[in-house]
């Protein structure tokens, strides 16, 4: 078997944008997903006359051709654009506490100082001052941290400085009063997977900022589009793909990668490996405990695996105008304290925040003209569903999505008689298919000192790259931007500029 | 300014430094995850199963169950309704079949299955002919969603099964009526003749030791001393065994002209398309009567198939892509092989293929020229890439 100047392991959205990279930077690549489709969690499935999108609720970063974000940019370098479509959404989200709140947030700046304003007209100039600090201080960190300005300082940019470190519960604290306007600002914190109280304030500045700048996108006909797209371009360039086919053994010679091991029992030599799986698996597994670097385990061992989610995936027969959806993005809170509903993903008594999206909405595609398509995600820790007996388990699903479901009822009633099609996931499901522990789609917990900057990841083995929500933190733009850029430091490697 | 010395200046860093110190001095050994969860999550969803035979039960003259128990001793829950699919090797080719499981899900010790005897069947020849006490079988664990979902099924189901379809309800109608559940069962069952009824004793047994499971076989070519029910299960028919036609959950499982018939009648009905189920079923017998096949192509015409990177096989076009691989030897996965999971997708890099209808491809997967192997018949010489 003649070798590969590249082999990337996994082809979830780090894994194809890293693949797409170094086969048009002129490497000669080998990606290998032990899955028949590519994409992770950017894939779809199909049920009745319904195609449901499995993890894709907003995309950040995009923007459009006359000011475009970040990920458009990587997505450009890629040659991807003009194979798949993208669709914004006007608005950010509505956010619901039945009996309490209700109120919804357009995608622009003024927009929503005006609609928290008008809904909380006692605390309107905190509110015009908070997202003054959020944009101010986002544009200091895109300096210091982006730019890489050889003079930062705290001098320079003192908002940074001051509150690189400050978690988001200490600026709602410092801003607002009224706890439901703290949770009108903050609800996007399901997207990371961390309450206010851990969510560092650069976290949530980053999401209201992109989102607001660049809008909310979804794809059409969904992430497998994409996904699809970065396939072709990839083979188009020359790389080589085998679906069915997962690495088994990663091969290390005086320190450095020197083979791959399928789990058909093939050894590829390779001096380069892009790994899109998960740290312990990559660790654990693929290069075995033993000739792992004592450091690597060192760094993971202070590091808490992140949540999961359980997903119902619905059918309806009748549009989102029929049940009173009018926005792609719906959070339910069951009561307004996020923290307390963070603890909650470790219980599966009662959903305590939910997120309903309605592709529909932003996308009339996305289902048979008549109907909709559904996805009601919440968020859950895998240790729960470990403790139900196999035999309970089917029960205890069908239990826990009725209480989801009567919390969707409370906003949306008459939901439940117009469903077609509903499929349920758990961790458990999603474990089954990723294959990381805790079916911890965002990977590791990104607490404040889980920064990159206060602990830069340590990679002692040469020739070996990491990219995904493991190694660059969860969601769509992050682990597709770190594809691109571990793609390039890997061409570095090699000794390849890229083309 | 290095990222290092950034990093120090930042307020607070001191406080963030030590909570990694203090998280690493009593943090988590992850080598200890090595395989942990994984073991876990195979008790639900093992990727293989190991199938011995135990039994071989004779049904009928044309079908037989076959009671298979675990060579580990372990069996995955399941949900009544769901299939497995077996994988057999003949003559050396590997191929493999969706059989629903016909026995109840409170049974944890064996997984029965149901087999009845297709003209010309490859398979069913096989397992009715050839197999008996103590062969092995390996399949996939259970799957499917062909079963009662609380969450929008109403708690009445009417099951309308045709042939050897009736044995996903089998399943259910065991467990409903052993377990007690507060659910209910109208089963009409269609076959073209009495002695064709799989399980006729065991259903008018149980019918009348519990009322909620009412049994009415229906008889297409009946004798002259036939009791049931007779013609085929249409519109008129439904209405007459049912006193009303609300708050129920039609499924249904049988021969796909079953489906094109019973649908429509269904729908005379009035019954929402939310309200009816149905199981898939196989691909057709002969593909060359679907509408839409080229009537130039004949079931026999040979075509090339070159595997990107493996070998060059010839492929008839009445036979699925599928099974000419297999036949060739070249692995792909599959699963239901109706055209609906997705599990034995290839790229079709260049030629034609016919796609029947009802096969659920994703968007996306039709833009990029990917097809479901199971469910594609070759209509030119072809390139594939698995």
């Amino acid at each position: 078997m003649s070798g590969f100047d590249a082999i990337v392991i996994g082809a979830g959205n780090g894994g194809l944008t890293a693949a797409a990279t170094l086969a048009k930077g002129g490497a000669k690549t080998l990606l290998l997903e032990r899955h028949n489709v590519p994409g992770g969690c950017a894939t779809s499935f199909c049920r009745g006359r319904f195609e449901f999108e499995v993890a894709l609720h907003q995309l950040s970063g995009m923007g459009d051709a006359s000011f475009p974000g970040p990920l458009r940019s990587v997505l450009h370098g890629l040659d991807v654009l003009d194979r798949v479509e993208f669709v914004s959404m006007k608005n950010l989200y509505r956010l619901t506490i039945p009996g309490r709140l209700d109120i919804t947030l357009p995608a622009d700046r003024n927009g929503t100082v005006e609609a928290l304003t008008k809904r909380f007209p006692a605390e309107g100039k905190r509110i015009k001052e908070f997202y003054d600090l959020v944009y101010e201080f986002f544009n200091q960190l895109i300096s210091v941290i982006y730019m890489r300005d050889p003079e930062a300082s705290s001098g320079k940019y003192p908002l940074y400085f001051k509150y690189a470190m400050a978690s988001s519960q200490d600026l709602l604290d410092e801003y607002f009063n009224d706890p439901l306007l703290k949770a009108s600002v903050a609800a996007y914190w399901g997207y990371m997977g961390l309450p206010p109280r851990y969510l560092s304030f650069s976290d949530l500045a980053a999401l209201i900022f992109a989102y607001i700048e660049f809008k909310p996108y979804h794809i059409r006909n969904g992430s497998q589009a994409l996904s699809n797209a970065l396939i072709e371009k990839f083979t188009e360039n020359g790389g080589e793909v085998r679906f069915n086919c997962g690495a088994q053994k990663i091969e290390l010679e005086n320190g450095a990668v020197s083979a791959v091991v399928t789990e058909r029992g093939e050894r590829i030599p390779t001096g380069c490996v892009v790994a899109n799986i998960s740290t312990p698996v990559l660790y654990n597994e693929l290069i075995g405990v033993e000739e792992s670097p004592k450091e690597k385990y060192e760094e993971m061992s202070g590091r808490t695996i992140g949540p999961s989610s359980f997903t119902l995936y619905i059918g309806m027969d009748c549009t989102p105008a029929e049940l009173g959806i009018e926005e792609t993005t719906n959070f339910i809170g069951a009561h307004d304290d996020f923290n307390h509903a963070f603890s909650q993903l470790r219980d599966i008594d009662e959903p305590a925040m939910i997120l309903v999206s309605c592709f529909n909405v932003s996308d009339p595609g996305a289902s048979p003209e008549g109907t909709c398509q559904i996805a009601v995600v919440d968020l859950q820790y895998l240790e729960p569903w470990l403790s139900i007996p196999p035999s309970r388990y089917a029960e205890e699903k069908y239990r826990y999505a009725a209480k989801v479901l009567d919390l969707v009822e409370r906003v949306f009633p008459g939901f439940r008689s117009h469903i077609e099609e509903i499929e349920i996931s758990t961790p458990i499901t999603h474990v089954r298919y990723l294959g990381h522990p805790g079916g911890a789609f965002y990977g590791f917990d990104q607490h404040i000192k889980d920064s990159r900057l206060i602990n830069p990841p340590v990679q002692p083995i040469s020739g070996l790259f990491h990219a995904g929500a493991w190694a660059a933190g969860g969601g769509f733009q992050p682990t597709l931007a770190s594809g691109a850029s571990t793609g390039r430091a890997a061409l570095k490697h090699l000794g390849m500029r890229g083309r | 300014m290095s990222r290092r010395n950034i990093a120090d200046q930042l307020e607070g860093v001191e406080r963030i430094r030590e909570e990694t110190r203090i998280c690493r001095k009593y943090g988590i050994d992850y080598t200890v995850e090595k395989g942990r969860t994984m073991r876990l999550v195979n008790l639900l969803h093992p990727q293989a199963l190991r199938l011995k035979v135990g039994t071989v039960i004779r049904e009928t003259k044309s079908a037989a169950t076959l009671r298979m128990a675990p060579v580990d001793g372990y069996l995955p829950p399941f949900q009544a309704g769901q299939y497995i699919n077996l994988f057999v090797e003949i003559d050396g080719v590997r191929t493999s079949r969706p059989y629903s499981i016909s026995s109840a899900p409170h049974q944890t010790g064996f997984y029965d299955i149901t087999v009845r005897r297709v003209e010309n069947g490859f398979v069913s020849d096989y397992l009715l002919d050839g197999v008996g006490p103590g062969d092995e079988f390996e399949s996939s664990g259970p799957s499917g969603n062909f079963h009662y979902n609380p969450l929008f099924h109403e708690k009445h189901m009417v099951c309308l099964a045709g042939g050897s379809g009736v044995t996903p309800f089998m399943s259910m109608i065991r467990e409903v009526t052993d377990r007690g559940l507060d659910r209910e069962i109208t089963l009409l069952y269609g076959n073209r003749r009495e002695d064709d009824i799989i399980f006729h004793s065991e259903m008018k047994d149980r019918a009348s030791r519990f009322g909620n499971f009412v049994y009415r076989p229906v008889i297409s070519e009946p004798s002259k001393t036939c009791s049931e029910l007779t013609g085929f299960i249409n519109a008129d028919l439904i209405r007459s065994v049912l006193n009303d036609l609300g708050s129920k959950t039609f499924y249904i499982c049988g021969p796909s002209q079953m489906y094109e018939f019973c649908i429509p009648e269904l729908e005379k009905l009035g019954i929402p398309k939310n309200k009816v189920r149905r199981e898939m079923f196989g691909q057709p017998q002969d593909i060359t009567a679907e509408p839409g096949w080229p009537r130039e192509v004949e079931a026999s015409t040979e075509f090339k198939v070159s595997v990107r990177g493996g070998k060059t096989l010839r492929a008839r076009a009445g036979e699925s892509l599928l099974a000419a691989l297999e036949r060739a030897g070249v692995v792909v996965p599959s699963l239901c092989r109706c055209g609906e999971c997705s599990m034995c997708r290839i790229k079709l890099v260049s030629g034609k293929v016919f796609q029947p209808r009802g096969v659920l491809l994703r968007q996306s997967d039709r833009e990029f020229g990917y097809i479901h192997s199971c469910a594609a018949y070759p209509l030119s010489d072809l390139k594939i890439m698995l």
